[in-house]
């Protein structure tokens, strides 16, 4: 009785769902990639895995762990906002639009107003929360599904921030201005940090504050009046309404918080400098839906998706490393592609594990007694 | 102007058949958010089949062979939607977001195999067909007319006649409005969900190749398809999941996406001096605002995006 | 031997953690009508749905014509003769009549449907059996009655002789109710062989020639109605006597709680009101009951007193105070209690804990929250172990159960020891029996009675005449949205109320 309580628990189910996920979508990435080219699908895979640990020395795994953890931190926030908008009954598809505009505000703070840090990172969550509550708004205004609204904003979003970076970028390239040449003081501070990963100066607080937020985000979900009414409302929101709950308010709000999370994860990575922006880029960043496997897979908690993000970044970090002349980065991207897809068979995998259970106890149960009242 | 309707038929000719594809879907029952995913995939059946057939092919047997490539690919990539949501009850939502990350990834991933393997220097995932795509058009004057335009067409017309006047229309959408009465008069829910899901990615993989045939001769997978998977979805929500109305909401959404490609030959737009970025944004823009007038009154099947359960009832 | 149209032999069907079927037997004669009485959970509907085909029994036989068969789905049951009318209608609502009645066996001309033909068809039966129908309606457009005929000629277009009406006057107003068993005695008369489910003794008493009746899963016996008296009947159905009336005294009302004046609610299906100018109140010390038939405007009466809905025209004021604007949360806590009518669609966040539901109404009060913000969790616990242990709410985990996994009757106690324990100047109580077996409906009567005499305002709303009359203290009708009567339980009779009910009789005021 007591080893089946151990399973019966849906925390430890969500994880051996994930880990079947893992497995199932490396195999099938393990298959393409002998299909492809049939003599290095073995090693490429374990590229993939390995990632930083591609290097031989110590000090050059440090360095790319460090890398791999720059872009862990904007994962694990637009996780977070999946996951959050999904407690509330909400699909959050528009983390990657959120997180576009969360991009273009700090980035034109920075670059444009010359705005210390920790404007442009007020500036980007502000942003971001302002979409996502028009999504909210929109929906319980108008009725206009949150994921359909969330689709159209993200492609508006794209080439509005397109536009507004045009202002700030390269005259030779559609690359924005490198952050530390223009204004140093809109880098994030790294407390010592980057030392750590053998000088590593894209590793700042960027990485810390994603994990203190993912637990601050726990806290507020499962301690809190906040997150009990979010919660109901995401259950059954015509509950939530008999209790008096405001139905209205609390779609907004979860709405403009998921958005705030997605614009914070875009200053957690533009103001480390690790990348620029491009304003010719026609297609909406992928680190919003990553987001939504990294929430998933992460079995839709805010701890698990720490682990569900880094092990994503992990892999697609590890893309860059195969080798070239046989297959192309996006191999990572295929994968991950793959396991979001088996992610939506763990409700199925669950109700399997639950179904053996009681099978299991039924059969334990009817030697034992004549079977209880239903 | 000319150049401006060329367009406008084009585009509004993906929009109509993709979202004819949903259509169908949704009227089973399944809500397929992975048309995007889709139309990559058909394009990229298209496209392959397109550089592969040998060169001097019959423009008949050209056009003939890319469409079937085209849905066929749609068709298949369909399936993993339809196993999912039929047979697993997964969330359709996140099943269709995994479908569109997975046709672009897979499309790339493949295309650069292919162009790896045929030139070790070639890491591009770009598909070149200059000389096929001529099959497709014929020159009436200056005026170049498209194939798919009638191809969609036809798909318009048998939509409406399939969905109201036959036994599978019948039956197809009693399946999305109300699976328990379907299977309560022996109508196998499965498998009508199936069929839809299977035709939505036909309609799909075969919107993917007209619309990177549309303008240019040369298509880059990474790119996706541009959110036109969406906007589909779009002009079948405006279009009341109605076959006829969709022609219609087609038809304006095209115009809107053909002016971003054209708008240099108006001198009077030309003269309001926009950022070509606007014009892109424009159809998404009118699709918010036409979502916000319609979204309240909206006749969507009832129980579409509800996994059939046998056992409960 | 005895010519039977259908035998059902040994039928055992189990689910995951219960025995809905265990070995039952029933013989359907052939142009009889067999009624199979049992309480809700009794296994009637089970049973039903593997002679349809719907299920698969692990144990047992069954017999059409004297032939053992095997029906593996409703094309098997259609095949065979086998015709059902569900309780919940199977109809899809934006198709017309005559496009459900064909759904599943569409005659075709070439590729293309053949509605004419089958219209043809529709008619003459529809004349027939005097089935009375607008083919081109859409169904979401016309009465459940009219539904009710659609289902019958759904029966009647695939040819079946054995027919099965599950559960079929609950919709339906007592003249309706005498029209069906007017049509059910014409299709036994041609022929046909019916089965016909009920909990209610007096139909079955009226309608059927043979009655068997379950008890929790398992064959009590069959017998001839006209052999037995109801209380015999009701006997075999709960297992013991069942007291027909209500332990209370009479009611000494007080003062007003409750005022409603010229309350109107718009409906989201029409375009008229759902509640047109409606007035009335509730005093301290009794039980108002609003009876009438489903759909006549009292889900939304109740949805407008609570503030789920705002009303179109009127004010309603509580224990003095105009309360017509106040949101859901205000009403509640000046002491509105609401036991709503679909505990699942209201009532309960299914996937949430027993504590965390039992704390529904009040869990943003200080003994649960922190000012911060953070719950008492400590409190929260015991709290709901308190109120599972008074109100005697059974669960497998206790208060950590997760709702969903709780049986019917316990997921109500749960909402009526939240709602009770609110101390409410006013209880509405909407449908608080629905599908509950016998012994949790006198328990929730009791608590209704116990709020009563302790100088609360009871307003009940329900759709069951015993129920009416048995518990209240003053009886509204309401007919399409409108209050047509007011009744004392003593002094009139059922009869006398179906009238009302079903719109044939009003009184001048209202």
């Amino acid at each position: 009785m007591k080893k089946n309580n151990l399973l019966k628990n849906s925390g430890v189910q969500s994880l051996i769902a994930s880990l079947i996920c893992i497995i199932i979508g490396l195999f099938v990435g393990y298959i393409a990639l002998l299909i492809i080219n049939a003599e290095g699908a073995g090693k490429a895979i374990v590229t993939l895995i390995k990632n930083f640990l591609y290097y031989p020395s110590k000090p050059a795994q440090l360095k790319y762990l460090g890398n791999t953890l720059v872009k862990t931190a904007p994962l694990l926030m637009c996780a977070l906002s999946v996951l959050f908008a999904n407690k509330a009954g909400l699909f959050n598809i528009g983390a990657a639009g959120q997180y576009v505009v969360g991009a273009g505000a700090c980035l034109y703070l920075a670059l444009a107003l010359k705005m210390p840090w920790w404007v442009c990172l007020l500036g980007a969550i502000v942003a971001g929360a302002l979409l996502g509550a028009l999504s909210g708004l929109l929906k319980t205004a108008f009725n206009v599904n949150e994921v359909i609204s969330c689709i159209m904003f993200n492609w508006i979003s794209l080439y509005c921030v397109n536009m507004l970076l045009a202002n700030v970028k390269e005259s030779t390239s559609p690359y924005t201005l490198p952050l530390k040449a223009n204004n140093a003081s809109a880098l994030l501070p790294d407390l010592g940090l980057g030392a750590f990963f053998t000088k590593n100066n894209y590793v700042t607080i960027a990485i810390p504050l994603a994990v203190i937020t993912a637990v601050a985000i726990w806290v507020l979900l499962e301690k809190t009046k906040l997150g009990y009414e979010l919660k109901a409302t995401g259950n059954n929101k015509n509950a939530a309404k008999y209790a008096g709950m405001k139905e209205n308010r609390n779609i907004i709000l979860t709405m403009a918080i998921a958005g705030a999370l997605a614009g914070m994860a875009a200053a957690l990575l533009y103001l480390t400098g690790y990348e620029q922006w491009s304003t010719s880029q026609s297609s909406v960043p992928g680190m919003g839906f990553n987001g939504i496997a990294a929430a998933f897979l992460g079995g839709l908690n805010p701890i698990g998706a720490i682990f569900s993000s880094y092990f994503i970044q992990h892999i697609t970090a590890g893309g860059a490393y195969v080798d070239k002349t046989m297959y192309c980065a996006q191999v990572s991207d295929f994968i991950c592609a793959l396991i979001i897809y088996l992610c939506g068979f763990v409700l199925f995998m669950k109700t399997a594990m639950n179904r053996s259970i009681t099978k299991r106890e039924e059969k334990a149960a009817a030697k034992n007694k004549e079977g209880g009242n239903a | 102007m000319l150049l401006l309707i060329q367009y406008t038929l084009i585009f509004a000719s993906v929009l109509m058949l993709v979202a004819l594809g949903g259509c169908f879907s949704e009227h089973s029952g399944v809500i397929n958010i992975g048309l995007e995913g889709i139309m990559v995939m058909g394009a990229l059946g298209g496209a392959l089949m397109m550089r592969y057939l040998p060169e001097g092919t019959s423009a008949f047997v050209m056009i003939v062979m890319v469409v079937l490539a085209a849905l066929i690919a749609g068709a298949l990539y369909s399936l993993l939607l339809a196993v999912a949501a039929v047979n697993f009850n997964a969330d359709q939502t996140i099943i269709g977001t995994a479908m569109n990350m997975l046709g672009t990834a897979a499309a790339t991933v493949i295309v650069k195999a292919l162009n790896t393997a045929a030139d070790p220097n070639n890491v591009s995932s770009t598909i070149q067909y200059v000389e096929q795509k001529k099959a497709f058009y014929v020159n009436i004057g200056g005026f170049e007319f498209s194939w798919f335009v009638l191809i969609a067409a036809v798909a318009l017309i048998a939509s409406h006649v399939i969905l109201y006047k036959t036994r599978f229309g019948l039956r197809l959408c009693a399946c999305g409005e109300h699976p328990q009465a379907a299977d309560s008069v022996g109508i196998n829910v499965y498998k009508m969900r199936y069929a839809g899901v299977v035709i939505s990615g036909i309609l799909g993989g075969l919107g993917g190749i007209v619309y990177i045939t549309s303008g240019v001769s040369e298509w880059k997978f990474e790119n996706g398809v541009a959110g036109f998977g969406f906007l589909a979805l779009a002009v079948m929500i405006f279009g009341q999941w109605k076959p006829l109305n969709i022609a219609l909401a087609a038809l304006l959404f095209g115009m809107m996406r053909a002016l971003s490609n054209v708008y240099v030959a108006f001198d009077f737009l030309q003269n309001l001096n926009l950022p070509g970025a606007v014009y892109n944004m424009l159809p998404y823009i009118i699709s918010l605002v036409v979502l916000i007038f319609t979204s309240k009154k909206s006749r969507a099947p009832k129980a579409e995006g509800i996994p059939y359960d046998k056992g409960s009832r | 031997m005895e010519n039977y149209a259908v035998e059902m032999l040994h039928i055992t069907k189990r689910f995951p953690g219960i025995i809905a079927n265990d070995d039952i037997t029933i013989q359907l004669r052939k142009g009889e009508i067999h009624a199979l009485l049992g309480e809700n959970g009794a296994g009637k509907s089970t049973l039903m749905s593997v002679l349809f085909g719907l299920y698969q029994p692990e144990e047992g036989e069954i017999h059409v014509e004297g032939k053992k068969v095997d029906i593996r789905n409703p094309n098997d049951a259609n095949d065979l003769g086998i015709g059902m009318v569900h309780q919940h209608f199977k109809l899809v609502e934006c198709f017309s009549v005559l496009d459900n009645i064909i759904l599943g066996v569409e005659p075709v001309k070439g590729a293309f449907l053949d509605k004419d033909q089958a219209r043809g068809k529709v008619e003459e039966l529809s004349k027939r059996y005097g089935l009375q129908v607008d083919l081109d309606a859409k169904i979401e457009d016309i009465t459940v009655g009219m539904q009710q005929r659609t289902e019958i000629l759904k029966m009647l277009y695939r040819d079946n002789d054995i027919l099965i009406f599950d559960e079929p006057t609950a919709v339906l107003t007592p003249q309706e109710i005498s029209e069906l068993m007017q049509i059910m005695h014409n299709l036994a008369a041609e022929g046909k062989s019916i089965l016909f489910i009920s909990h209610k003794l007096a139909e079955i008493m009226e309608v059927a020639d043979r009655c068997s009746v379950l008890r929790k899963g398992k064959y009590i016996g069959t017998v001839e109605t006209k052999d037995v008296t109801p209380a015999d009947l009701s006997r075999m159905m709960v297992g013991r006597d069942v007291k027909a009336k209500v332990d209370k005294e009479d009611a000494k009302p007080t003062e007003v709680v409750l005022d409603v004046k010229g309350m109107s609610v718009a409906s989201k299906r029409h375009k008229k009101n759902a509640v047109n100018n409606v007035s009335f109140q509730v005093r301290r010390g009794e039980i108002v009951c609003i009876a009438g038939i489903d759909g006549n405007g009292q889900t939304e009466l109740v949805y407008g007193l609570s503030g789920l809905e705002p009303l179109s025209a009127g004010t309603i004021s509580m224990c003095g105070k105009d309360i017509t604007k106040l949101p859901i949360r205000k009403r509640s806590i000046m002491g509105m209690s609401h036991i709503p009518e679909d505990r699942h669609k209201h009532g309960l966040v299914l996937d949430y804990s027993l504590e965390d539901n039992i704390v529904l109404q009040r869990y943003f009060e200080p003994e649960f929250t922190s000012p911060l913000g953070f719950l008492k969790r400590k409190n929260i616990r015991a709290y709901a172990e308190r109120l599972i242990e008074q109100f005697d709410v059974r669960s497998g985990q206790g208060p950590i159960t997760i709702t969903r996994a709780m049986s019917g009757g316990n997921q109500q106690k749960a909402i009526i020891a939240r709602e009770i324990d609110k101390k409410p100047e006013l209880l509405i109580a909407v449908q608080p029996t629905r599908g509950l077996d016998v012994g949790a409906i006198e328990y929730i009567h009791k608590q209704l009675v116990e709020q009563r005499d302790a100088g609360k305002g009871v307003l009940l709303v329900s759709l069951e005449l015993d129920e009416v009359m048995n518990v209240s203290d003053r009886i509204l009708v309401i007919f399409e949205g409108e209050i047509v009567g007011e009744f004392d339980p003593k002094k009139v009779t059922v009869e006398e109320l179906g009238l009302y009910m079903a719109g044939a009789k009003r009184e001048g005021k209202a």
